[in-house]
């Protein structure tokens, strides 16, 4: 049986019946770039929906982990009541060294992203135990794109500090990014954080998750294999849309700020990065992160979301803290690295029907990297 | 390497992306014309460019099925362009018609177009590939390329009345093969 494209491929048309009409570059620049846009979503989705999360996707997160054992807050173990806040103390702390007295003086002045998290959180509590080991879901939090989850683990087995779990499945949400973290908090106890964002361009009113767990990872090799089967619900709060246009541009980067969703404990940042083909032809990749402060000299920590595109031209949110209610001003500065990518921070696989495929790194001339700060941008907060 | 006016057809059909770009920087301005030409009179320029990203898209994820040369490639993607403008028309006609009470927008549309509007498309095309090739080319010219039955009649050499005829026996065709389908059978 033919279809339509077959079909429409014996028909004879008579070309000079159609008129060409004029186009200028920018047109055709913005059916390249829409096209580029719709293909990528396409081959992303189609990877994620496979169930295997996407490696391709460009989660960029700073490759090292958080190596600080013990912060002043989690030393009230082993009641450790605000789970959020012991990992914003342990982000903190890593963003300004690993000094630990430090970093208690920078908490004060710096909110963290979890600041108010556990107040508009749901508690769930639910514990479930196999194989000598004991996870309890604690609290979740969705704002309609990201839910925030976190956890405690009670094990016999060591896990060390670079353990992992997979991330749960979501009902309407086919392409998701998301990190998790656990952090050792006394003999044989542990608290962890997962977040997880929806990548498509929509909003849910309620996450239903599934959460199968069915091992924990403790490093490349070995893993607790168990059965913690997970479900529950949690409803998003509410949020706000603000609709904000802004860009900087330097150096072939052009940084677009989309859109500000706030809820009553974060707000979320969509931007996009559009790089010129000058920048592409010499560096693998461009990442692009964004600081924020505000007009009362509030600075704002935060966490990626992940995105969706290539290498280049990527669609991404960042979700960071309480947006303070008397701030009228942002200043969103842009902060782009060129990278070089090379065996130790980058791999990239493609998921075909015989499973995932290796990609050979890319070679172009960039080497080592480079990194530059945009303009700030300025988003009136209305 | 990159994509030429000799390669580009191969280079499509490996779904090398830079023959993609190669095919909007070469065609955009016909695409353009020809879907301006029927989405125009909606007034809506969204419609216009996802009717255009739309076109790209499938000839994209098609180009296997094209056979031919340069010159077949051109009016391929010029059928595409009005198959799927006309198609946007009638989706967006639909929406007006829905929206609007008061007024009697069109009293020419044709039971046929209503048929196509109402059909699931792909059953339509299933249907199609019942009849024989020169009555499947009348049909798809008619109804999926908006041609005027004298511009068939003059393409193919034949005269107005037998393509009137033809449409008529093909029509028939089609009850018959579609009446087993509203009962919920398959039919083919």
């Amino acid at each position: 049986m033919k279809d339509i494209y077959e079909l429409l491929n014996d028909i004879d048309v008579d070309v000079t019946e159609f008129e060409e009409m004029e186009v200028t570059k920018l047109e055709i620049a913005k059916v390249k770039k829409s096209l580029k846009k719709s293909m990528n979503e396409k081959k992303k989705l189609k990877g994620l929906k496979k169930n295997l999360l996407a490696a391709s996707i460009i989660v960029c997160f700073s490759a090292a982990t958080v190596g600080l054992t013990f912060p002043a807050y989690a030393k009230n173990i082993p009641g450790i009541n605000d789970i959020f806040r012991y990992f914003d103390n342990d982000r903190l702390a890593f963003i300004n060294g690993t000094n630990e007295n430090k970093s208690n003086a920078t908490a004060e002045k710096q909110t963290g992203l979890y600041h108010d998290y556990k107040k508009y959180s749901s508690d769930i509590n639910m514990t479930k135990e196999s194989n000598g080991t004991k996870i309890t879901i604690k609290e979740a939090v969705f704002d309609g794109k990201t839910v925030s989850i976190t956890f405690s683990i009670e094990s016999e087995q060591d896990l060390g500090e670079q353990a992992t779990i997979f991330s749960p499945k979501i009902d309407g949400m086919n392409g998701t990014a998301g990190t998790s973290k656990i952090s050792k908090i006394d003999k044989n106890k542990y608290v962890g954080i997962l977040t997880m964002s929806n990548l498509e361009d929509k909003k849910l009113d309620r996450a239903n998750i599934k959460w199968a767990i069915d091992h924990i990872q403790i490093d490349k090799q070995t893993s607790i294999k168990g059965d913690w089967p997970f479900a529950f619900s949690v409803k998003a709060v509410d949020s706000k849309v603000q609709e904000n246009q802004g860009s900087a541009e330097k150096n072939g980067v052009k940084v677009n700020i989309e859109e500000i969703t706030s809820t009553p404990m974060s707000f979320t940042v969509y931007y996009n990065q559009e790089v010129s083909e000058l920048v592409s032809n010499i560096w693998d990749g461009v990442l692009v992160d964004l600081e924020i402060k505000d007009n009362l000299g509030n600075t704002y920590s935060g966490e990626d979301n992940g995105g969706v595109g290539d290498n280049y031209n990527v669609n991404l949110s960042k979700t960071f803290g309480k947006l303070d209610g008397k701030a009228s001003k942002l200043m969103i500065t842009p902060h782009v690295t060129f990278i070089d990518y090379n065996s130790s921070n980058h791999a990239s696989v493609q998921i075909t029907n015989d499973g995932p495929k290796e990609i050979p790194l890319p070679e172009k001339p960039g080497r080592g990297k480079q990194e530059f700060k945009l303009k700030d941008i300025i988003i009136e907060i209305k | 390497m990159k994509s030429n006016d000799t390669n580009f057809i191969e280079r499509l059909q490996q779904q090398k992306e830079d023959a993609l770009e190669f095919i909007v920087d070469q065609y955009l301005p016909l695409i353009k014309g020809v879907t301006h030409k029927v989405l125009s009179p909606l007034n809506n320029k969204g419609v216009i460019e996802e009717c255009i990203n739309d076109i790209f898209l499938s000839i994209w994820k098609n180009s296997k099925k094209f056979h031919g040369d340069t010159n077949d490639f051109k009016k391929w993607i010029c059928a595409i362009a009005k198959y799927k403008s006309i198609d946007y028309y009638r989706r967006e006609f639909k929406k007006i018609e829905v929206s609007s009470n008061y007024i009697d927008i069109d009293g020419e549309k044709s039971a046929e177009d209503e048929l196509i509007i109402q059909e699931d498309r792909t059953e339509l095309i299933k249907l199609i590939n019942h009849l024989d090739p020169v009555e499947r080319d009348i049909f798809i010219m008619r109804f999926f390329l908006g041609f005027k039955t004298e511009e068939i009649a003059k393409k193919l050499g034949l005269t107005k009345a037998s393509i009137d005829n033809r449409i008529y026996r093909g029509k028939k065709k089609l009850h018959k093969k579609a009446t087993p389908l509203t009962l919920g059978e398959n039919g083919i």
